[in-house]
């Protein structure tokens, strides 16, 4: 979306008139630190996070059981807290959206928004036996995250366990099933002991026969420009779109009330890229910038720290911000698009200098 | 959703200064000129990753790039039933969702495993003869593409099975292989289909580049043409053409897997009504008009300005630059390319027409890989359908420019109009017809030649 282009005719044409292979590159390149950080990155952020999504998938499919049998608000408060935790980390994985997620399409058969209520409530109003086969046969917008919160948390977030009919519940159950399917498949997709073939391995053999990343500088690539990606998309569409349109109806989220805990679960995202930490601190950019450039490693976690915290002041509910035309949610959108800047521009030239 | 945007900087500059563009022999840098680094001229990105294709043009103005992120939005909206306070008027009747369903990153789509729902190959269908604009004639009770989902309580068209049969064959030096020969079955049709049913299945194409195809002078195209084979090369190549709905005339055809559309914004008007059951100023009745499944409910336009900006975010998604291009096996697959007369149809060089009122596709060098001429490909790909002016054995040359790039981007390697080749390899062991003797010629070559030549297309 917004690009400062920097691409001119007049770069391009400098930068093929060298001829001479390391210019630009720094040295010596330490290919032990960056095989270790992109293992690191694939065991330590991206296979952790999507095992977490999974557990909390098997957990919320568990609990909807919980309360299929026992109808108490406690057992619904129980599958809401869960729905929340698994969305705080799906949302950490939105700054890694590629590999199987992207190419599987996984993404939007778990997280597509609008949800299509007309249809919606003519399946539930309907007869056909809800499971996970025929949710799975659905489209998009009538299964995954969404409808779950819809269910669960009611317009307004006023639902109680009495208010949820059978066919509500059977509707429930069969979604949760997918979710916990869907994620599964997510998860054996980045686990080491998956024989048939897994993405740490494609990722951690950047340069060393991966067929997607011919060379470790293209892994890196990929990873910068997935967190200036998810920057991205939530400046300049997150929230910008429901913004500009003042449509609160664009929002994500909304029954939950959890759309600001999203982004900045986005940005939390991006931090653990670049640290290469989600519970375990593996070897993370942070380590390959800080061994040569301080000041831009200063840089980008002053910005990860400003547009977190931007996310953090914006207290009254997205959906009334936005028609609130509140200041709150330009300096998010500014502070977030700076931080996308410091990471496309400034670690995108770095990883070019330090990695072959 | 939007579709995970990545862009380039400098840094790739940089990295191409440094890492792709390394000193290359004089008498191989004839061979591989240094533009062709540049498969899009100046709408060059440096992105080999996931989001590849989905890079806008990098010198666009911030006004455009306004209307290229409004068109990004759109592209990656999920329609819904009537009534619904965001975007409504999904089918009755559809193939998907949203364009980005099967346009998965602005890339290819794959067909689809058994069972799977979500398709990004859909079936196109008329019966014996034409429109009275020399198109396919539609099917009464189907029109001209089956739509196999619909909304809650609507009964879809049909739904259609793909049986594969594995055919075996041997290079020259001994070395097997295998393709898998397609069988479509159109099932539990909602009436009666017609005996003179023809179909025609075809995935869904990478959308990026398409503005600069669309750049190219009509004549440089007419140019390549020689129906006759007057130079008596066997190969021939013939321009389609087709209905332009906004002309009201028929123009030369570009897009579409037989070149039966004439531009990106009638392509992408038909995609809306056809492929989701939204109207729009160009197409205007629902694809289920006349139909039992039409409903006035379910009857919304998309407007004229998103259309138009749908349309411009295609026009300015740029071409990733090519990786590799002066290696030593890359160059030698290019030769071998050459020399087996692949580039007769994937001619590697185009030039697009000066354009005051759009700059940045005004007078651009780019290397799409394409003649966009439509050729005999023989009877094994024949879809037995004509479209305009091509038979069932013709298709259009498919530009070739990112197809190294298809793994990272969409996790497979399917190419060919419905997927059916497994590898560039197998893509390359189905052509036939006029390029039957580059068939030949591949099947000649060493172990070593081969893998130089695929080397060479997953540089492009």
């Amino acid at each position: 979306m917004n690009i400062k282009y920097l691409l001119s005719a007049s770069i391009v044409a400098l930068a093929l008139s060298g001829c001479n292979d390391d210019d630009d590159k720094v040295a010596t390149i330490d290919t032990s630190l960056n095989t270790q950080i992109l293992a690191d990155f694939s065991n330590d952020v991206a296979s952790a996070t999507y095992t977490e999504l999974q557990a909390k998938a098997v957990l919320l499919n568990t609990q909807v059981a919980t309360l299929k049998a026992s109808k108490t608000d406690a057992n619904l408060a129980a599958c809401q807290q869960t729905w929340k935790d698994a969305r705080l980390v799906w949302e950490q994985t939105e700054a890694h959206l590629f590999g199987p997620v992207a190419t599987e399409d996984i993404d939007p058969r778990i997280d597509t928004w609008p949800v299509n209520f007309t249809d919606l409530d003519e399946q539930l109003a309907g007869s056909h036996p809800f499971d996970e086969s025929y949710i799975d046969g659905l489209d998009d917008a009538l299964k995954g995250f969404h409808p779950i919160e819809y269910l669960i948390f009611g317009q307004g977030g006023t639902k109680k366990a009495a208010d949820i009919t059978a066919r509500q519940m059977e509707y429930l159950e069969a979604l949760s099933l997918n979710l916990k399917k869907l994620t599964t498949e997510l998860g054996d997709n980045w686990s080491a002991s998956n024989a048939s073939g897994n993405y740490i391995s494609v990722v951690s053999n950047a340069g060393a026969g991966s067929a997607e990343y011919k060379t470790q500088l293209a892994a890196f690539e990929e990873l910068v420009n997935a967190m200036a990606g998810i920057c991205d998309e939530v400046a300049n569409g997150k929230l910008a779109e429901p913004y500009e349109a003042q449509n609160p109806s664009l929002e994500e989220s909304p029954f939950a009330a959890n759309s600001i805990i999203d982004f900045t679960n986005n940005i939390k995202g991006v931090q653990n890229v670049y640290l290469g930490k989600y519970k375990t601190d593996g070897k993370g950019l942070e380590d390959l910038v800080r061994a040569h450039n301080l000041s831009l490693d200063t840089e980008i976690k002053t910005k990860l720290n400003a547009a977190i915290n931007s996310l953090n002041n914006i207290t009254t509910p997205f959906g009334q911000a936005i028609t609130d035309r509140s200041p709150k949610v330009q300096n998010a959108m500014d502070a977030i698009n700076d931080l996308k800047s410091v990471l496309e521009e400034d670690l995108l030239v770095f990883v070019a200098q330090h990695s072959n | 959703m939007i579709a995970e945007k990545t862009f380039l900087r400098i840094a790739f500059i940089v990295a191409l200064g440094t890492t792709v563009y390394s000193c290359v022999d004089p008498d191989e840098r004839e061979e591989t000129p240094a533009d062709e680094w540049f498969a899009g001229g100046s709408q060059t990105i440096f992105n080999r990753g996931n989001g590849a294709f989905s890079s806008s043009f990098p010198n666009l103005n911030a006004n455009r790039i306004k209307v290229h992120s409004t068109g990004d939005a759109a592209f990656g909206s999920t329609f819904v039933s009537a009534p619904a306070p965001v975007n409504p008027g999904l089918g009755p009747i559809f193939n998907n969702v949203s364009c980005t369903s099967c346009h998965i990153n602005d890339g290819r789509g794959k067909p689809p495993l058994n069972g799977e729902q979500n398709s990004s190959l859909l079936i196109r269908l008329s019966v014996t003869g034409t429109t009275e604009h020399g198109g396919p004639k539609p099917v009464p009770g189907f029109g001209n593409q089956l739509q196999p989902r619909s909304i809650f309580g609507v009964a879809a068209e049909a739904s259609f099975k793909i049986a594969y049969t594995e055919v075996t064959g041997n290079f020259a030096d001994g070395t097997s292989y295998s393709l898998q020969s397609p069988a479509y079955s159109i099932e539990n049709p909602y009436q009666p289909l017609p005996a003179d049913l023809m179909i025609s299945p075809r995935v869904a194409p990478p959308v990026f580049g398409l503005g600069l195809l669309e750049a190219i002078d009509e004549s440089e195209i007419i140019a390549r043409a020689d129906e006759n084979d007057s130079d008596g090369d066997s190969i021939s190549g013939k321009p389609n053409y087709v209905w332009d709905e906004i002309a009201n005339k028929k123009v030369i055809g570009r897009f579409g897997w037989k070149a039966n559309n004439p531009n990106i914004l009638q392509q992408s008007a038909g995609a809306y009504n056809e492929d989701m059951g939204i109207t729009n100023f160009i197409f205007q009745k629902e694809s289920s008009y006349g139909q039992v499944q039409f409903s006035t409910q379910e009857v919304y336009d998309v407007s004229d300005s998103l259309l138009q900006s749908v349309s411009f975010y295609i026009r300015t998604l740029a071409v990733p630059a090519r990786r590799n291009a002066d290696d030593v096996v890359v160059l030698n697959g290019k030769k071998i390319f050459v020399a087996a007369k692949c580039s007769s149809c994937h001619i590697p060089k185009s030039h697009t027409a000066t354009n005051v009122a759009f700059p940045e596709i005004s007078d651009q060098t780019i290397f799409p890989y394409t003649d966009l001429l439509l050729h005999d490909m023989g009877e094994d790909l024949s879809d037995h359908r004509p479209d305009f002016e091509a038979s069932g054995k013709e298709w259009r040359t498919a530009p070739l420019w990112g197809i190294g790039l298809t793994k990272v981007v969409n996790g497979h390697n399917n190419f060919l109009h419905d997927g059916r080749a497994r590898s560039l390899m197998e893509a390359v062991l189905w052509h036939g017809g006029e390029a039957e003797a580059s068939r030949q010629y591949v099947k000649n070559l060493s172990g070593a030649d081969r893998d130089a030549l695929i080397k060479f297309l997953e540089s492009l």
